[in-house]
C-alpha cells in the first residue's frame, strides 16, 4: 500500500507552489496530500557459458503531491527516484567490468573472421578487441569518447549516480486550467517521459526520450529504460466537437541538453549491437601498412555531442483524437538522431585511408519526423488493429565506402491485439494475443549499406492469467527477417499478494550469423565491423541465452 | 438541497418545452415508482430484527434466492432482516418517465428501441403473457436511475479472498466514475451533454490507485445509444504509459484477476442485444437494502476526514457484507448470452422493482451449474454521506462476487458520492486517461 503523508510546508512543495503562483500572489496555493509508493527489486540473470550476467538491485520511490489551488483545476508535483547497484561487476569480474578482456572484437557474438583473426607476421588482427571501460584502461580512447560511451566501471555499477542526476528519473509539475468554454489547457514542466505511438518493444513514434539499452538490451519495459529529459509539454484538450469524440493538440519542447541513447560501454553485460566494443577498438594499420601510421588508429576520434543552445533543443507537436471506432494521432518532431552516426575521416582526400588519430567522428544529426498512428476496433474480428507510421529526413545510416549516408526513412508497424478466452487452457481469463510487424524502408538505399533496403521484425505475445491473475505465464517471440535471428522469451510471474512479485524467465536467441560481403579485410564475407548492423539487436545478442529471476517487493 | 430542488425544477421547465410523448397514467407511475405506497410486503414469521440461519432457513426459503438460500443452509453466512423502506428515486426521473415513456416501443430485433429521451422506458407492470417482458425490464435497468446522472466511488476497495481460509490475497484500491451523456434528468445539462458526435449514452472511468504493480491502470468504457453497437473500451497500463483499445473479449474476462467481469459491473454491464432476456415472475424477496450509517462498519480498511467508514464483511472467508436485508418487490429475469462461446450459460437477475437496480444475480457456467453469486448492497442516500442526501440514488455500497466452484470471492467496499463536480465530461476521455497516468 502506498503511504499518504499530509504535508503543509515541505521545502519542495513550497518552492513549487511559489513558482506556480508567481503573478498570482492573491491566489491560494497550498500543498495537500503527498502519496509515496515504490519497490525494491533484485534481478539476477545467468547467461549460458558466461555465468551471472546481471545482479541488479534497484530501489525506486515515486511520489505525488497534490496542491489545492484557486487558479488551477489540478496542480500536482510528481517525482520518481531510482537507485541501482548492479553487482555483476563484483560477482563475475572475469566476464564483465574493467578487466573483462576479449580475445577478439565481437567474441561475444561471432567466431573470429578475417578482420579479427591474428595475422601471422605482424601478429595482430586488423581490428583489435574492444577495450573494456576505456576510461579505466586507455586514456586515449577515454579522451576520444569523452562524453559518450565513456563510463567507468563505477558508473555501470551505480548507473543513476552521475553528473546528469539520473537518480532523479522524473520530477515535474503538472497544471490543468479549465477555460470558460470547457476546454482544458494543461502544462507539464520538468524531467519527464513523453510517450508517443502505440508500438510495443520497438520505437516508431516513441522517440522523444533516448533509451538506455545497457540496462537490458531491448527487453525491459520502455518505461524503465527511457532516459527522462527536461521538457515542457503543453496541451490544449478540446474535448468533443461535432465530428470528433475527443481531440487534443499538444506541444513538447525538449530543452534538455541533447543526450543520445546509451548503447552500453564495452565491458558491460548488455551492449546492444556490440557497439561499445567497436567504438573502443583500434585498427592496427600501423602494423599492417606502416607509412604515416606509427600507432594503432582508434576507431573513434571524437564524439561531437551538440552543446546546449536554443537551436539545439527539440520540438514536437501532436494532434490526436477519437473518431468513431478509431483513435488517431498526427505527429511532427524535430529532434536529434539518438543513435550515433559514424563520419569517416580520411587521411587525405581521395586516399580512402583513415586519419592517423581516429577513423570516425561520431555525430548526431538533426532529424525531422512526420508521422501518425491509428488504432481501430473491428467489431467483426473483435480485435484491435494498430498502425503506426513515421517518415524521417536527416537520419544517417552506416555504409562501407563513405562511412555514412543521409537518407530519408520510413518506419511502420501494423499490430493486431485480441483477447480470447480459451477454456481448454484451464482459465476463465482471456488470453492476450498480440502480433505486430515492424517495417523499415530506406529510401536512399545504397548497396554498400549493411541494412537491407526493406527489413521487417515480427513480434508475437501470448499472455495468460491464472489464479486470479496472480500467476501469469507469457511468451514473447521476435524475429528479425534480415538477420534471420529469433528471440524467444517465455516467463512466468507469481504475485502472491499486494507486495511480492517473483518472475522467472528464459531469453533464448537463435540465428544472427549473417555476414557482410566487405570488411576492412577486403571483399570477403565476414562479420566485422558492419555485420553488427545487419544482425541487429537480436542477432548480435545471439550468445546471450539467459535464465532470469526477478524478485520485487512493492510498498 | 436547495440546489438540487432548483435542478429538478429546471428539468421540469426544460422538459415542458421539449418533445411531448403520450402521457403515462398516474396509476402506472405510482405503481412503478412507489410499490410500497399501500403498505410494506410481509411474509409469515419474518420481521425486522430476525436472524435467518441454518436453523430456520427452510421457513424462509420462498423469500430467498437460490444462491443466498444455499449459503445460509450451508452455514456460510446468516442474515439479519431489516425493515422494508422506501427508496424513492429522484422526482426528476419520475417526471421524465411521466412525460416521455408513454409511447416507447421495442424494435423488431433485440437491442432495438424507439427514440427515448429520459426516464424509465417501460413503467408498466410486466406480464408473463408478454414474450418480450424480460427485454423491457432490461431496458428499464439500462436506462434506470442507477447512480443518477453521474457519481463517483472514491475510494473503492476490492479484496480477493480465499473463501476456505479467509486469507485476503490482494486488495486493489480504485476510483470509479460514472456519467450519463444522455437520459439525464437531475444534473445540468438535460437531457444530454453536447456535442456528442458518436451518440454516447454512458461512460465508466476506472483508475487503480493501489497496489503498485497495477497502479495507474485505467479503464474507460463508452456505451452507445445504439445498443447494437459494441462498447468502445480503452485501457491505460501504467507501465506502458499509453492507451490501448480493448477488444470486447476482455469484458468477460476476470477484471484485474478479480472474480468480477467488466460485464458484471452494477449487475449487468453490457448490451441488451448481447443477451436473451426472459421474465420469470414477480416475487417478494429479501434483498440487500439498508441504511449505511446503521450497519457494522470497517474502521480498519478505510478512514478519512469525513469520518466515513466502509461496510464490514464477515461470514465464511469474509465474503459476506455485514448488512441487513429487507423484503422487497423483485422481478426475476434471466439473461442468456447470444454468443455460444460466452463463459456463462445464463444469469438470473433479481431486479428491485422500485429502483431497477440489480442487487442479486446468480451466475451459471456453461454446463448450467451455479458458478457465482453477485451481491450488491444498496444503501439509502439519506443515511449515507451528507452530500448524497436527497439525490434519490440507491447507493451501491458493498459487493461480493462469490465463485462457488473455486471457493473464492472478491468483495467491494465503497465510498459512493453523488457529486457532479467529481465527474466532469472530460474525465471520460482518452486524453484524460493519458494525462492522468504518469
Amino acid at each position: 500500500m502506498s503511504k499518504t503523508i499530509t504535508t503543509t510546508s515541505t521545502p519542495l512543495a513550497v518552492a513549487v507552489a511559489a513558482a506556480l503562483a508567481g503573478g498570482l500572489t492573491a491566489q491560494h496555493v497550498a500543498a495537500a496530500d503527498t502519496t509515496w509508493a515504490g519497490f525494491v527489486e533484485n534481478a539476477t540473470y545467468h547467461r549460458k557459458d558466461v555465468g551471472i550476467s546481471k545482479f541488479r538491485n534497484t530501489a525506486q520511490a515515486e511520489f505525488e503531491t497534490k496542491f489545492d489551488s484557486d487558479s488551477f483545476r489540478s496542480l500536482r508535483l510528481n517525482g520518481v527516484l531510482r537507485g541501482t547497484y548492479d553487482g555483476v561487476y563484483d560477482l563475475n569480474d572475469d566476464e564483465f567490468g574493467k578487466d573483462a578482456q576479449q580475445d577478439y572484437l565481437g567474441q561475444d557474438w561471432h567466431s573470429a573472421g578475417t578482420a579479427t583473426t591474428t595475422i601471422p607476421g605482424p601478429n595482430v588482427p586488423i581490428l583489435s578487441a574492444g577495450v573494456p571501460f576505456p576510461c579505466e584502461n586507455d586514456p586515449t580512447l577515454c579522451d576520444n569518447l569523452d562524453g559518450y560511451m565513456d563510463q567507468k566501471e563505477r558508473d555501470a555499477r551505480f548507473p543513476e549516480f552521475n553528473d546528469r542526476l539520473d537518480f532523479i528519473r522524473e520530477l515535474y509539475v503538472s497544471a490543468d486550467k479549465e477555460l470558460t468554454n470547457g476546454d482544458v489547457l494543461s502544462f507539464r514542466l520538468g524531467k519527464q517521459q513523453v510517450v508517443w505511438g502505440k508500438t510495443d518493444l520497438f520505437r516508431v513514434l516513441d522517440v522523444i526520450n533516448p533509451v538506455d539499452y545497457s540496462r537490458h538490451n531491448i527487453y525491459d519495459e520502455l518505461e524503465d529504460i527511457r532516459i527522462p529529459q527536461w521538457m515542457l509539454t503543453a496541451e490544449w484538450r478540446m474535448g468533443p466537437n461535432q465530428v470528433l469524440d475527443d481531440s487534443n493538440l499538444s506541444l513538447v519542447w525538449n530543452f534538455d541538453k541533447f543526450r543520445p541513447s546509451n548503447l552500453g560501454t564495452c565491458g558491460q553485460s548488455y551492449k546492444i549491437l556490440d557497439a561499445g566494443c567497436f567504438f573502443s577498438s583500434y585498427i592496427n594499420v600501423d602494423k599492417l601498412v606502416g607509412g604515416p601510421y606509427t600507432a594503432p588508429v582508434p576507431i573513434i576520434h571524437d564524439v561531437e555531442e551538440p552543446e546546449w543552445s536554443l537551436a539545439n533543443t527539440q520540438l514536437g507537436m501532436k494532434w490526436e483524437g477519437v473518431y468513431g471506432d478509431a483513435t488517431f494521432s498526427v505527429n511532427a518532431l524535430t529532434y536529434r538522431q539518438q543513435l550515433p552516426s559514424l563520419h569517416f575521416r580520411e587521411l587525405a582526400p581521395g586516399t580512402g585511408a583513415p586519419a592517423t588519430d581516429g577513423v570516425f567522428d561520431i555525430k548526431f544529426p538533426r532529424v525531422n519526423l512526420l508521422g501518425g498512428a491509428i488504432d481501430y476496433y473491428s467489431m467483426d474480428m473483435d480485435a484491435v488493429w494498430r498502425v503506426e507510421l513515421a517518415y524521417t529526413e536527416g537520419e544517417e545510416l552506416p555504409r562501407d565506402l563513405d562511412g555514412h549516408k543521409e537518407t530519408d526513412m520510413l518506419r511502420y508497424v501494423i499490430g493486431l491485439d485480441k483477447n480470447l478466452v480459451i477454456p481448454a487452457l484451464g482459465t476463465s481469463s482471456a488470453f492476450l494475443i498480440s502480433g505486430q510487424l515492424f517495417g523499415e524502408h530506406i529510401l536512399d538505399h545504397e548497396a554498400d549499406m549493411p541494412n537491407d533496403e526493406d527489413n521487417w521484425i515480427a513480434t508475437g505475445l501470448f499472455k495468460g492469467w491464472y489464479m486470479n491473475n496472480r500467476l501469469s505465464p507469457q511468451i514473447i517471440v521476435a524475429h528479425d527477417f534480415a538477420a534471420k535471428a529469433t528471440a524467444v522469451a517465455p516467463s512466468i510471474s507469481w504475485t502472491p499478494d499486494n507486495h511480492w512479485m517473483f518472475n522467472l524467465g528464459l531469453n533464448v536467441k537463435f540465428g544472427g550469423d549473417e555476414q557482410f560481403p566487405w570488411s576492412v579485410a577486403g571483399f570477403a564475407d565476414t562479420y566485422e565491423p558492419l555485420a553488427r548492423f545487419t544482425n541487429g539487436p537480436i542477432g548480435v545478442a545471439n550468445q546471450e541465452d539467459e535464465i532470469q529471476f526477478t524478485i520485487r517487493y512493492s510498498f | 438541497m436547495l440546489k438540487k430542488t432548483f435542478l429538478a425544477l429546471s428539468l421540469s421547465a426544460a422538459l415542458a418545452g421539449g418533445v411531448q410523448a403520450a402521457a403515462v397514467s398516474e396509476e402506472v407511475i405510482q405503481n412503478s415508482f412507489f410499490p410500497y405506497k399501500n403498505g410494506m410486503p410481509g411474509f409469515s414469521g419474518l420481521s425486522a430484527g430476525l436472524t435467518i440461519n441454518q436453523a430456520n432457513v427452510e421457513q424462509f426459503r420462498e423469500v430467498l434466492d437460490p444462491g443466498l438460500y444455499m449459503f445460509i443452509k450451508n452455514g456460510a453466512t446468516e442474515i439479519k432482516v431489516g425493515e422494508t423502506t422506501d427508496f424513492a428515486l429522484h422526482q426528476s426521473y419520475i417526471d421524465a418517465t411521466r412525460q416521455y415513456s408513454g409511447d416507447v416501443t421495442l424494435g423488431e430485433g433485440y437491442g432495438e428501441l424507439s427514440k427515448t429521451v429520459a426516464g424509465r422506458p417501460f413503467p408498466q407492470e410486466p406480464s408473463m403473457e408478454d414474450p418480450r417482458a424480460g427485454e423491457k425490464l432490461a431496458w428499464n435497468y439500462k436506462y434506470g436511475y442507477n447512480w443518477g446522472d453521474s457519481a463517483t466511488i472514491s475510494p473503492f476497495y476490492w479484496t480477493m479472498r480465499d473463501m476456505e481460509s479467509g486469507k485476503k490475497e490482494r486488495t486493489i484500491k480504485f476510483d470509479f466514475n460514472f456519467l450519463n451523456f444522455t437520459h439525464r434528468t437531475q444534473q445540468t445539462p438535460f437531457p444530454e451533454i453536447t456535442p456528442n458526435p458518436s451518440e454516447l449514452f454512458r461512460g465508466i472511468y476506472v483508475k487503480v490507485l493501489e497496489p503498485f504493480d497495477v497502479k495507474n491502470t485505467q479503464l474507460l468504457i463508452h456505451r452507445f445509444e445504439d445498443d447494437t453497437k459494441v462498447d468502445n473500451a480503452y485501457l491505460y497500463l501504467g507501465f506502458q504509459r499509453r492507451v490501448r483499445r480493448l477488444s470486447s473479449g476482455q469484458t468477460t474476462d476476470a477484471f484485474l484477476g478479480t472474480d468480477v467481469m467488466i460485464e458484471d459491473f452494477e449487475g449487468y454491464n453490457g448490451r441488451i442485444s448481447d443477451m436473451k432476456w426472459v421474465y420469470k415472475g414477480t416475487r417478494n424477496m429479501l434483498m440487500p437494502f439498508y441504511n449505511h450509517n446503521e450497519m457494522v462498519l470497517d474502521s480498519e480498511t478505510h478512514q478519512d476526514e469525513d469520518g466515513y467508514q466502509v461496510v464490514a464483511f464477515g461470514g465464511k472467508g469474509g465474503c459476506f457484507p455485514n448488512i441487513t436485508w429487507q423484503l422487497r418487490k423483485v422481478y426475476e429475469v434471466e439473461s442468456i448470452p447470444q454468443d455460444e462461446n460466452h463463459p456463462i450459460s445464463k444469469r438470473t437477475h433479481f431486479m428491485d422493482a422500485q429502483t431497477f437496480t440489480i442487487p442479486r444475480t446468480v451466475v451459471y457456467d456453461r454446463k448450467g451449474d451455479m458458478w457465482k453469486n453477485w451481491i450488491i448492497g444498496q444503501a439509502h442516500p439519506d443515511h449515507h454521506l451528507p452530500v448524497n442526501k436527497g439525490t434519490g440514488v440507491s447507493i451501491d455500497d458493498a459487493f461480493s462476487m462469490i465463485d462457488i466452484q473455486a471457493q473464492h470471492c472478491t468483495t467491494g467496499q465503497f465510498k459512493g458520492i453523488v457529486d457532479p463536480s467529481r465527474s466532469p465530461a472530460d474525465k471520460f476521455t482518452v486524453q484524460n486517461m493519458r494525462a492522468s497516468g504518469n
